[in-house]
């Protein structure tokens, strides 16, 4: 099982629209729907523009004018959106008016899981039995298997696929329904079903450089240059690299040697220029301040790394990131927790 | 903020990042098709961020610096480092005094590098087989155990600190008795080579004891 502790709040938001048997009935959305619209008019002919043409920015804009609120908290001010964004999507009562059920399994606990369970392996048995055949016109199995990128796509969180179904899916099931699917994909004749599947596999951006790459600047003299920011723990960093240099590095007004006696210290601040072959060509001016010795050294490997990314080519600026010189270090020091002595260290144990 | 209690801060997404300048300039005709699905998968993961003790230059060994670590006391990383170089000048420097008075035909065969030296010097240390203490009805038996990569490397830095540590004469510098017994193991001579066999032929003793091991 994963336990994803260590992911951002919008992953672990919790999805409202599975937990338990609906709260509004449908009648009372339809209703919600028709208020919201007829408000919708009523605003536009207040603020004297055409009832048609009222988009949701034009209804955000005319309710900030017309309620002003000073309160911190966003969600605590004056809203008006469409009840379909209000309330979550929920499932619909499942059993008609003689308490029969609609669907066949309902009984089971969890209907849509187990009918998508079902739905998947039929399809892996039509491949099998595709296969078959092709096997039996012509005695071989078709080997036109072209990889289907694993590396740009990935499946469904469990999250979204708890959105997908209306209904809560443990781990296990999730896991279970991934392995089905990575069965069905394994079979040579699975193109068949490539609609079926996509349905369940999402995109991932093809490269994860989404940063943009600032452009050289150039001062008087005519030097070129770049500048950069880093952060490690507490310290923060900048560093402006100058073309055409002997390859001095000064912090803070002071030569690196005078400024970090340990060797350690030194060979990060020298590691981007080494890895990309260029120690003695560029010229470095930082200024970092907090934290504490290799925590600054850090903050300016990561600002002299970022900086350079403008000197190189996006190959070299591929490798940097393979490297692991463009990620800021997220590690922190860890709180103490009450009832135990330091973040891990629990009081000594005494008997009595 | 989140504050994850016990797993790494990292997304499990996150894969190690690969500080080796050779790696990156191979050209496309890799054998293996797994590193070529490795390249596009790093690709589309985002990376965690190099540490501090790992770099590209040639000076930086895993080895060593796992070694380095182990040797700290209270985190006092600039006295473990130094230590570290002091050990390796200490090596060069009795290497080059036996190269200089050996004889013409010997000098091929003295070994001066002392990364060599120590990188041969620890597989020597590394015991091939382990024990484990297995309770079964009521009775706790030594039974032997294969061990893997990891705890053998562990297994056999630990014994050569723990016996610079404890025999060595209080007027003697840490370098200077770890470069002895560096030296000793890289001839298979030495008290750790010595605990390395009797692991051994305690576990050869325990041999009936073996099928006690369900993994």
């Amino acid at each position: 099982t994963l336990r994803l502790i260590c992911t951002t709040t919008a992953v672990q938001r919790k999805n409202v629209g599975a937990s338990g048997p609906e709260k509004y009935t449908e009648a009372f959305i339809k209703k919600q729907i028709e208020e919201f619209n007829l408000g919708k008019r009523h605003l536009a002919n207040m603020m004297g523009e055409d009832p048609e043409t009222f988009t949701q920015e034009d209804i955000d804009r005319a309710i900030a004018y017309l309620f002003p609120s000073g309160l911190f908290d966003k969600q605590a001010r004056p809203l008006m959106k469409h009840p379909t964004e209000v309330f979550p999507e929920q499932r619909k009562i499942q059993w008609g008016e003689d308490g029969r059920p609609f669907h066949f399994l309902f009984y089971t606990g969890k209907q849509s899981y187990y009918s998508l369970m079902h739905e998947t392996y039929e399809k892996l048995l039509t491949v099998q039995k595709h296969q078959d055949q092709l096997i039996a016109q012509d005695s071989s199995i078709p080997l036109q298997k072209e990889k289907r990128n694993l590396a740009g796509s990935r499946w469904l969180t469990k999250i979204e696929l708890e959105e997908m179904l209306l209904e809560k899916v443990s781990d296990d099931d999730y896991s279970r329904f991934i392995q089905l699917l990575q069965k069905l994909v394994a079979l040579p004749c699975a193109d068949i079903e490539e609609k079926y599947i996509q349905k369940f596999s999402k995109e991932v951006p093809v490269q994860l450089q989404k940063v943009v790459i600032e452009p050289l600047q150039y001062d008087e003299q005519g030097v070129a240059f770049s500048t950069g920011e880093g952060q490690r723990k507490t310290a923060r960093a900048t560093a402006v690299v100058y073309d055409n240099g002997t390859g001095k590095i000064t912090v803070n007004g002071i030569d690196i040697l005078h400024y970090f006696p340990v060797l350690q210290d030194r060979e990060q601040l020298l590691f981007p220029f080494q890895f990309l072959g260029r120690i003695g060509k560029h010229d470095m001016v930082c200024t970092v301040s907090g934290g504490g010795r290799s925590a600054q050294a850090g903050a300016i490997r990561l600002a002299s790394a970022k900086a350079l990314r403008s000197f190189v080519t996006e190959k070299e600026v591929e490798f940097m990131r393979q490297a692991g010189l463009l990620t800021v270090d997220p590690r922190v020091k860890e709180r103490k927790k009450p009832g135990q002595e330091g973040p891990r260290r629990k009081f000594t144990w005494k008997k009595r | 903020r989140i504050m994850p209690v016990r797993w790494s801060r990292y997304n499990p997404s996150y894969l190690e990042p690969e500080v080796k300048k050779e790696s990156y300039q191979k050209p496309l005709e890799e054998l293996t098709e797994e590193e070529r699905e490795q390249m596009e998968l790093k690709a589309v993961r985002p990376i965690k961020a190099a540490p501090p003790t790992l770099s590209s230059s040639v000076f930086s060994d895993p080895m060593i610096s796992k070694f380095t670590n182990m040797m700290m006391k209270s985190g006092n990383k600039v006295l473990a480092r130094s230590l570290m170089s002091q050990t390796l000048e200490t090596i060069k420097r009795k290497q080059l005094e036996k190269y200089h008075k050996a004889p013409e035909n010997e000098k091929v065969t003295i070994e001066c590098n002392p990364y060599v030296i120590f990188h041969q010097a620890l597989k020597n240390c590394q015991p091939i087989i382990g024990l484990s203490n297995i309770t079964k009805g009521g009775k706790t038996y030594q039974v032997p155990v294969p061990l893997t990569d990891n705890r053998k490397r562990f297994l056999a830095m630990k014994w050569l600190i723990t016996e610079c540590r404890e025999h060595k004469h209080r007027r003697t510098m840490m370098p200077e008795k770890l470069s002895q017994e560096l030296l000793l193991a890289f001839n298979n001579e030495g008290p750790v080579i010595k605990k390395k066999h009797v692991l051994h032929k305690m576990a050869e003793a325990n041999r009936a004891y073996a099928h006690f091991r369900w993994w």
